[in-house]
Parts: structure tokens; C-alpha cells; sequence
């Protein structure tokens, strides 16, 4: 009687040991988690309404590059750089020319008559078959040289580790540079968080700056003298967020902004003015913790994409 | 009948054997003491470019606060006015006021250097580990913020209650003489 009564205490016993280990690991199983009181939940600005999306993808080209870095397009044929090389592609996709270099290039720039390819320190001038003509000496040991352009002999080149734009002439002699300081107490020079300043011309020939840290685009006179700028700080879809964005722009052949993000990664389109008018490609159309791709603009306003972690060029058209 | 050997009695045999076990006994000990002297101590560390942010580290760690703590790789960072790891996402003002912060225990303390420049040093005493911080920076900034167990309040479990949950088995064990895995080339002091 005795031996029996151990008998069903031990079993009584087992069942409660299994039920308990039971119970522990399926509530502590991964997955099946309760609620983080603690989460930060990016979604709300993840997620995009699709009413405000006004382009869409219609072609991906892929690209051998380990690390694609910059696109241009001109006269009809792209322009891309990474690892030690630049390709010039067909809008087909079918590859016209390749050309080797010592370093990695960091951007590339096309004129019509040249190339531009900018490195971490220095820049080569190309002709647009692309034979180097010139190699420009490194400006200075902190130079992290993010962007290039040029107008009418006037070569500007944003140079993210001084925060400054380096100005010269063709031949390479410098011609002064462009701080970004200016009267306007709400304009405090560059502020460059991390590498992306990003320079452009419109086709009315003005010089626009992006100051990342403040999330403004600036215009500047040739002479470096600020002429006007609009600012867009803001979380929210029609604003930039983080610490330095718009990483990358472009115009839009009607002088309207075409900009990609870091962070939160998104392509957008503002009016000349500034006002924002749509999104090109949601954060769901890239990878998590991806970079913000290089853009280019063609004649016709189809938007190329560069993007860095997929290693594809993508196309994006007005809907 | 086996013949006995005259020269080797059992008081021989009993005193060698306990010789021999002294001896074996000595050197086990000696071993062991060395080996405690010599052998690398392992720690649980969080790599900071497998984490996720998913803030179980707050909850998970069996010290209260959690031996996770937030530090900050001053280099990597933008000393950004609109700092996305101190402030709520599209915060009314950028202030130092509460409803801002996106810090629970306002652990982060917002310093001013120069227009349009602030610095952001973190209170190891105030911070949790809940990482919200750490994934607005990544989220918006620079990844500067980041999460590491703080060696000296772990209790160095044989099997860490955070790694058990972690869902991007960020954290693992590593050597004892390079116990952390920082961002970047420096931290400051909180």
C-alpha cells in the first residue's frame, strides 16, 4: 500500500516536471515571443500610401560589378563605375566598352564632350569613348571626393571630407572654392554627416547643392554666392529624415528634383519649386539596410536607379 | 601452490601504491591550477552588425536593469541636430523635453556644442538595453548607437538568457581578453 502510494506521487510528479518543461520551452521558443513592450517600430514610415507612387519599374539590368558606385547618362548611353572600372552600356543593356583603372572610382560625371570619374582623392578626365586624357593630382589627404560637374568649362566637385566645393577649370586649376556660407542665419555652410554631398546642374544652368545635414538644396551662383534653396526636414514621405539626406539627386528634364535617401531607402520627386509631387520606388522595392542608389535621368525622364546592393540598374517610368 | 616473490612483500606494494597515487594526485592538482592559470576566459558578447534591434535584451537578461547597455561610437556619428536615435519619430520640437525623447528612461543627454552640432552621451546607469535608440540611428542616422554587454554586470551565465532568445544570433561567446565588440574606433565614457 505503502509502495504504491510513491508510485503515484512520482508519477504525479513526472507529469508535473514534463507539463512545466513543456509549457517553458514553447513559450520561450523563438518566434512565439510575447509582446516587446520596448520594439521601435519603423513601418509607419516604411510604408508607403500607393496613391503617392507615380512611376513604375519596367527594367532591371544587371550589372558585373562587385561594387557599382555611380551612373550617368548622356546622349543616349549610360555610364557606370565601381571596382576598378567604368562600363559604358546601351539602354538595351548591351555593353559598348569597358575601361580598366588603378583605383576604385567613387562617382562619374558626363558633359557630352568628357567623362569625369571622380576617386576617394582624385578625378580623371575621359573622352566619351573613354580614353583618359588627364589625370588630376589628389586635392588632399581628408578629400572623400562624392561628386562631380560641369559647366561651360567650370568643373565642380564636391568634396565630402572638407566640405567643400572645389571649383576649377578644365585643365585642372583650381578656381576657387564654394563654402556654402552666406548671410542667411538659417545657412550655416555644408554640414556632412557621412559621404554623400551630391552636386548638379539643372538645364537652366544653375548650380544646386545638396547640404545633407541640414536636408536643404541649395542654389548657388558660379562665384559661390547663395541664390535661393528649399529645405524638407521631416520623417514623413514629402520630407528628408535621418542624418544626411537626400544622399543622391537628379533633375527631371521640366528642372523638377528627383532624390534617393539613405536610411529609410526611397526615391522621390519634387517640382522645380521644391513642392514634393510623388514617389519613384517605395522602401519596399529595396533590401534591408541597403544604400541609397546613385540616380540618373535621361532625356526623356526615365529615371535609372543604381542600385548598390542589389547590383542592378533599374528603370523607373512615369505611370 | 604459487611460490611468493621475497622481494617485493605487500607492505612494498601498499607503500609504492600510495606513492604512486600521491603523485598522480599532485600533478591532477597542479594541472588543473595551471590550467586555470593559462586558459582564456570566455564572455558573451553581442556583435553589433548581426543585431536587430529587437529589444528583447531589456527584457531577457537575467540582472535587472539588463547588462546590455547602449554605447556610442563618437567617430561614426553625425552629432546631428535631428538625431533619429534621441528623438521620437517626427518629434513637435527638436528639444531636450520628455515627449520627444525617444528614450524610456531618458538615458541619452543631448549636448550642445555648436550650431548645428550636438553631442549624445549615454548614462550606463539610466540605460536599459532596450535598443529603441540603437534602431532609430540605424534606422535614420549613422549607426553610431549600438548595444554591448557591459562586462562588469554580467553575470557571464553558462548559457546567457538573451542569447537563448536572440532572433539573429547576435550574441555569442568570445575571448575574455578582447571582451567587447565596439563600433567604430572609440567610445567615451558615459
Amino acid at each position: 500500500m505503502k509502495n504504491k502510494g510513491i508510485l503515484i506521487f512520482l508519477i504525479i510528479l513526472a507529469v508535473i516536471i514534463v507539463t512545466v518543461v513543456t509549457i517553458d520551452y514553447s513559450t520561450s521558443k523563438r518566434g512565439e515571443l510575447p509582446p516587446n513592450p520596448y520594439e521601435l517600430s519603423t513601418d509607419p514610415f516604411t510604408k508607403v500610401d500607393t496613391s503617392l507612387i507615380i512611376f513604375k519599374e519596367t527594367r532591371d539590368f544587371a550589372l558585373d560589378f562587385n561594387e557599382p558606385r555611380g551612373v550617368c547618362i548622356k546622349n543616349g548611353q549610360i555610364f557606370v563605375v565601381g571596382d576598378q572600372k567604368m562600363q559604358i552600356i546601351e539602354p538595351t543593356g548591351k555593353l559598348i566598352r569597358e575601361v580598366s583603372f588603378d583605383q576604385k572610382p567613387a562617382t562619374v560625371y558626363c558633359s557630352g564632350k568628357n567623362i569625369f570619374v571622380g576617386f576617394r582623392k582624385n578625378l580623371s578626365l575621359l573622352t566619351m569613348d573613354g580614353n583618359k586624357i588627364m589625370g588630376w593630382n589628389a586635392f588632399s589627404d581628408s578629400t572623400v571626393i562624392t561628386s562631380i560637374t560641369e559647366f561651360e568649362g567650370k568643373v565642380f566637385v564636391a568634396d565630402a571630407g572638407k566640405r567643400i566645393i572645389r571649383k576649377f577649370d578644365i585643365e585642372g586649376k583650381p578656381q576657387g572654392i564654394i563654402e556654402g556660407k552666406s548671410g542667411n542665419e538659417q545657412i550655416h555652410g555644408f554640414i556632412i554627416p557621412s559621404p554623400y554631398f551630391d552636386i548638379a546642374f539643372n538645364a537652366e544652368n544653375e548650380l544646386w547643392v545638396v547640404n545633407p545635414g541640414k536636408h536643404t538644396l541649395e542654389n548657388y551662383t558660379m562665384n559661390g554666392d547663395l541664390r535661393t534653396w528649399w529645405k524638407g526636414s521631416s520623417v514623413r514621405i514629402d520630407g528628408f529624415s535621418g542624418c544626411c539626406n537626400p544622399a543622391h539627386f537628379a533633375f527631371m528634364p521640366d528642372g523638377g528634383f528627383v532624390t534617393s535617401e539613405k536610411g529609410i531607402v526611397r526615391i522621390k520627386v519634387y517640382k522645380p519649386s521644391g513642392e514634393f509631387l510623388g514617389v519613384v520606388a517605395a522602401p519596399s522595392k529595396f533590401s534591408e539596410n541597403a544604400q541609397a542608389p546613385d540616380l540618373a535621368v535621361d532625356d526623356q525622364g526615365k529615371i535609372y536607379a543604381l542600385d548598390l546592393d542589389k547590383k542592378m540598374l533599374r528603370l523607373f517610368i512615369k505611370k | 601452490m604459487a611460490e611468493k616473490n621475497p622481494k617485493y612483500s605487500r607492505r612494498d606494494f601498499l607503500r609504492n601504491g600510495t606513492r604512486i597515487s600521491l603523485l598522480i594526485t599532485l600533478g591532477t592538482v597542479g594541472g588543473i591550477s595551471a590550467r586555470h592559470l593559462t586558459h582564456e576566459k570566455y564572455v558573451w558578447q553581442i556583435d553589433p552588425f548581426k543585431c536587430t534591434q529587437c529589444g528583447r535584451c531589456a527584457t531577457s537578461c537575467v540582472m535587472s536593469p539588463s547588462a546590455v547597455k547602449c554605447l556610442h561610437a563618437y567617430d561614426l556619428c553625425g552629432y546631428c541636430d535631428l538625431c533619429g536615435g534621441y528623438l521620437k519619430s517626427d518629434p513637435n520640437k527638436r528639444s531636450t523635453a520628455a515627449e520627444n525623447q525617444l528614450c524610456p528612461t531618458a538615458a541619452i543627454q543631448r549636448k550642445y556644442i555648436e550650431e548645428p552640432y550636438f553631442e549624445y552621451v549615454i548614462n550606463e546607469d539610466l540605460c536599459i538595453g532596450c535598443a529603441k535608440c540603437v534602431k532609430g540611428c540605424t534606422s535614420f542616422g549613422n549607426g553610431s548607437l549600438h548595444l554591448q554587454i557591459i562586462q562588469s554586470r554580467c553575470l557571464n551565465c553558462n548559457e546567457c538568457s538573451i542569447a537563448r532568445l536572440c532572433p539573429s544570433d547576435a550574441i555569442s561567446r568570445v575571448k575574455g581578453s578582447k571582451p567587447y565588440m565596439v563600433k567604430g574606433s572609440f567610445t567615451k565614457e558615459s
